[in-house]
């Protein structure tokens, strides 16, 4: 009996000294002789050693700072980050997502970073995907992406067709699918039913678009938009493209790197680490701009998806003002030539996208394209409703591949789903 | 006379002073947790923990949707296809494991291992054994069944791999509940000459009906709140989706996807209700098979 | 008789081993999939048709494994964690499954519902909840945040109900006549009884707590008060999984798990002799 006791004493008591011993410790984030501790979170762990590069950087002429960067997988990312935000207890630093910012800066949880942005230095898409519903600046802009066309030029010389290049259109793109299956027996391109990797890229070349201009309803009726789904979903039918449920078991990357499959949409920041991870595959493929419509019913037929993070703080943060001089370097032109020499991703500072390029010298592999495409890039789909509306659109879409609904029915099902999530936000 | 009250107060006493512990943390760490979460389904939901009340339109609208009846037959025939045999499995698999053959240890810690298998090991060695085109099943087969889309039979792969990793945890608490029938039992069964079959329905069945008893509630619960198992087979991109939805995949997509926690918490108070009323028939229907002692 | 008895008795061992080791193939399979798995390299892991054999045997994902995470703190952190855990659970629950099952006092079945309830809850709305009351304590990135929803244990108190409802009370009352207070006759006489259960209970709380992934990384920032699954699951990235090195760290990570079970496998064997029973 008395062992039990004792043993029920000293758990409880060893649990609270070991909370309380850690908690002190790890509060406290500004020291007695001036230095402050900050927390950087990141979710991406192949950009942690850019990520600590950039901070070195900062620390090396800030000694008083530390910074330590802390990953965390992207499934519980945005969970935790939420309750931390509940509770006041946000990461100093973080990085934030198009997919989330609206949320996060609507109803007030960044800081206002207009005053350490040096907008001339970033693109009208880049400042948009770090900005809230009010135009206002709530992060720095970290880095642009693009969606291209990756190729197994092995399977093209086979079947005697020419790489794709800036003169494909999507005629070229049907051809070249169906020789390379004639002759190989292996899949051409690859249309996997996404929305940035796959279908809003063709509903923008077809002149047409996810959202109204003012991004308060959707657009699926419009007949451009239209065209372009029509047609992206329309390529299941080929026998040269595996259908949904192909790609619901087999990713279309997965495919491509097994040598299952000829062409698939791919974005730049997962280059470098294909490269690295299927060292057998290395010269075997490259990378093209997307194909154009041929035929628009408006604009020249071009476009691609481009997208692009950026770098947050609390509205709250206690040093705001050492934190908002970190976050000015992160976007200032050294900070971003670090992220980019790093390979981590393609600086979103204007002109130093050859950064990002030089890295890939060392590989026999052309990545220039992504850069290309910029000219004609159209900024990521979305608006504050779009967490709601999200699922519905994708899970609509799936019953429109397997013929449970036709394609004008299915349409107008996602411009409902559309309209009506994001009446709540836009009245 | 005067003896038993001061037992019975002494019992009394004592019987708070022990329960105390849990029931306080259960208080705080759980029950408040989900009054709050009663809360929130009778409220519109605004992001970061703010809400106002609105009546039970949350409720309405599920009620009239489509998919939420779907992702309450799938989790029904969910339960249905993973409990009876999972049990039996188990209970098989424990009986087995104690009885007195060479090589126990080893076939005990091999029925262990499953537990500990990194959840991702498992999923890819599933999807693989499953895949329709690539997978090990189809090969042996010469068949082509579309196991993780095919809408009328991906719950089936899902309750498989379910019955799979259950299987240790359930044998683990069955095995503990049979060793606590005394061998003299069996000994005296033995002289008496009953059959091994016969032995089994007399004397292991009720003298381990407690333990079972509590797997089984166990399971009942555990399957009716599936998610990680579904989450991990089927992913956003299968069009079979919506035939393999269950009530807390549904749950998990309109609140950590869609952000609607409102409308999620109308979905884990509907969820708990089923529960509740599947435990409430478990325990009535306890009073016929399970043997305590008096 | 004797020779037939002789003959079906071998013929029920032979059924036994049949069963056990068709059992044990379907058991151990994942297990050996994922040993395969880290010695391959990605390209092999993610190929279709899947390539069972490494073509050369990769012990390189090993030490990127080691490298990427702190292995030490990790495995001092689960240990703590599991022991706290396990520690609670038993010892709460024993507590509580004794009264529940053996002593008369106010609101029993009321309070026993909320422990059946507890079980009915989906853990996913807990965490927000759980991680406001630490943050409100300022007790979020320590050891305790990983111990604190694990306190107590309502599958435990459940558990161990149904063990002392399997026990005579003769028992008991045995002990009442030699001058035992319930206190006494539950941590001399009863608690002593529910050895395999205890455990099987010990096995299933350390089993939870190693597996819980969500929770750690939720409640801790610093990877340096992670969990190992957690850890680990940090190596994935948002779009791409390095399988062969995850697998490596996961076998790293069982190492501990696999001890503790032989050490609790003894405790089993020796459940049967301690409890008599009738």
């Amino acid at each position: 009996m008395n062992i039990k006791r004792k043993l029920l004493a000293g758990l409880m008591a060893a649990c609270v000294t070991a909370g309380l011993g850690t908690g002190l410790t790890a509060c406290g984030s500004g020291g007695s002789d001036g230095s402050v501790n900050l927390t950087f979170q990141i979710w991406d762990v192949a950009q942690r050693d850019g990520m600590q590069a950039m901070c070195d950087a900062y620390t090396a002429e800030h000694p008083n700072v530390h910074i330590e960067v802390q990953v965390t997988s992207w499934d519980e990312y945005w969970t935790k980050l939420e309750a931390a935000a509940m509770s006041n207890q946000m990461p100093d630093i973080f990085w934030m997502h198009t997919n989330e910012i609206l949320k996060y800066a609507d109803n007030g949880k960044l800081a206002d970073c207009s005053d350490i942005v040096e907008t001339e230095h970033f693109s009208d898409i880049s400042l948009a995907n770090a900005s809230g519903s009010d135009g206002n600046l709530y992060a720095v802009p970290k880095d642009k992406d693009t969606v291209g066309l990756v190729y197994n030029k092995e399977m093209f010389d086979e079947a005697g067709v020419a790489y794709p290049d800036e003169t494909w259109t999507w005629d070229d793109l049907v051809d070249a699918s169906q020789k390379i299956y004639d002759a190989t027996g292996k899949y051409g391109y690859m249309a996997y039913g996404d929305d940035q990797l796959g279908y809003w890229n063709f509903v923008y070349q077809a002149g047409g678009s996810i959202l109204t201009e003012d991004k308060t309803r959707g657009n699926f009726l419009d007949p451009a938009t239209k065209k372009g789904m029509e047609f992206y979903i329309g390529l299941q039918s080929y026998d040269w493209c595996p259908d949904q449920n192909y790609f619901a078991e087999t990713a279309p990357g997965t495919a491509f790197f097994s040598e299952k499959g000829a062409m698939f949409l791919e974005g730049d920041w997962n280059i470098l680490s294909e490269l690295q991870n299927y060292p057998d595959m290395v010269g075997k493929w490259d990378v093209a701009v997307l194909p154009a419509c041929p035929d628009p019913l408006s604009g020249d037929g071009r476009a691609t998806i481009s997208n692009g993070l950026s770098y947050a703080t609390s509205a709250k943060n206690k040093h705001l003002d050492i934190v908002k001089d970190v976050l000015k370097f992160f976007g200032s032109e050294e900070g971003q030539r670090i992220q980019g020499e790093s390979g981590a991703a393609i600086p979103a500072y204007e002109g130093l996208e050859e950064t990002w390029v030089g890295v890939f010298d060392e590989y026999p592999i052309n990545v220039q394209p992504f850069i290309d495409m910029f000219d004609y890039c159209i900024q990521s789909v979305n608006n504050a409703a779009r967490p709601e509306w999200k699922s519905e659109v994708s899970d609509t879409l799936l019953k429109i591949y397997t013929g449970e609904l036709d394609l004008d029915s299915g349409l107008q099902a996602m411009q409902d789903a559309v309209d009506e999530a994001s009446a709540e936000y836009y009245e | 006379m005067q003896k038993t009250s001061k037992l019975a107060r002494d019992g009394a006493v004592w019987g708070l002073l022990m329960v105390a512990p849990t029931i306080i943390g259960l208080l705080v760490l759980n029950i408040w947790p989900f009054i709050d979460t009663i809360r929130m389904s009778f409220s519109k939901s605004k992001p970061f923990g703010m809400f106002e009340f609105e009546g039970i339109d949350n409720y309405v609208e599920m009620f009239q949707n489509t998919e939420f009846w779907k992702a309450t037959w799938n989790t029904i025939l969910f339960c249905i296809l993973t409990v009876p045999v999972g049990i039996f499995l188990a209970l098989l698999v424990a009986v087995l494991l104690n009885s007195k053959i060479r090589g126990r240890t080893t076939f005990r810690a091999i029925f262990f291992l499953p537990m500990v298998v990194a959840p991702a090991a498992v999923a890819m060695v599933w999807k693989w054994i499953f895949n329709s085109q690539y997978g090990i099943i189809n090969s042996v087969l010469g068949a082509n069944i579309g196991w993780l889309t095919n809408p009328s039979i991906v719950l089936f792969t899902c309750a498989i791999v379910q019955i799979w990793s259950n299987i240790g945890y359930d044998a683990v608490l069955l095995l503990a509940g049979l060793q606590n029938v005394s061998a003299t039992l069996y000994e005296a069964a033995d002289l008496d000459g009953a059959s091994k079959v016969k032995q089994f329905f007399s004397i292991t069945l009720p003298m381990v009906s407690p333990t079972l008893f509590v797997v089984m509630i166990m399971r009942l619960m555990s399957s009716l709140k599936v998610f990680d198992l579904i989450y991990m087979m089927v992913d956003e991109a299968n069009p079979a989706l919506n035939d393999a939805q269950s009530l807390m995949s549904l749950f998990y997509r309109e609140s950590f996807v869609a952000g609607d926690k409102g409308y999620a918490s109308a979905i884990v108070v509907w969820t708990v209700l089923l529960i509740g009323v599947v435990t409430i028939i478990q325990f009535v229907g306890q009073k016929k098979w399970v043997n305590y002692e008096v | 008789m004797n020779t037939s008895m002789k003959s079906s008795k071998r013929l029920s061992t032979t059924l036994t081993y049949i069963v056990l080791i068709l059992g044990s193939v379907l058991m151990i399979f994942p297990f050996v999939w994922m040993i395969l798995t880290s010695f391959k390299t990605q390209a092999e892991s993610m190929a279709i048709p899947p390539q069972i054999f490494p073509s050369t045997w990769q012990i390189s994902n090993f030490s990127t494994a080691l490298a990427s995470l702190p292995f030490v703190n990790l495995y001092v952190n689960t240990g703590l964690l599991i022991v706290f855990r396990v520690l609670c659970a038993v010892l709460f629950s024993s507590m509580a499954g004794y009264a529940f099952a053996k002593l008369q006092f106010p609101c029993k079945n009321l309070l026993f519902g909320i422990v059946l309830v507890q079980m009915m809850l989906p853990s996913q709305i807990f965490i927000t909840p759980q991680y406001l009351m630490l943050a409100h304590m300022g007790l979020t990135n320590t050891i305790f945040a990983l111990v604190f929803p694990g306190l107590v244990s309502a599958f435990g108190t459940f558990f161990l109900r149904q063990t002392y409802l399997g026990i005579p009370n003769e028992i008991a009352e045995a002990a009442y006549l030699d001058g035992c207070n319930k206190w006494q006759t539950f941590t001399k006489v009863m608690f002593p009884l529910t050895g395999s259960s205890c455990a099987a209970l010990a096995i299933f709380t350390a089993v939870f707590a190693y597996s819980d992934l969500m929770w750690p990384l939720i409640c801790n920032t610093d990877l340096n008060k992670m969990t190992l699954s957690a850890g680990l699951s940090t190596l994935n990235g948002q779009y791409t999984t390095n399988f062969p090195v995850l697998m490596a760290g996961s076998l790293l990570a069982m190492i501990p798990m696999v001890i503790l079970y032989l050490i609790f496998q003894k405790q089993f064997i020796q459940g049967i002799a301690m409890t008599g029973g009738k």
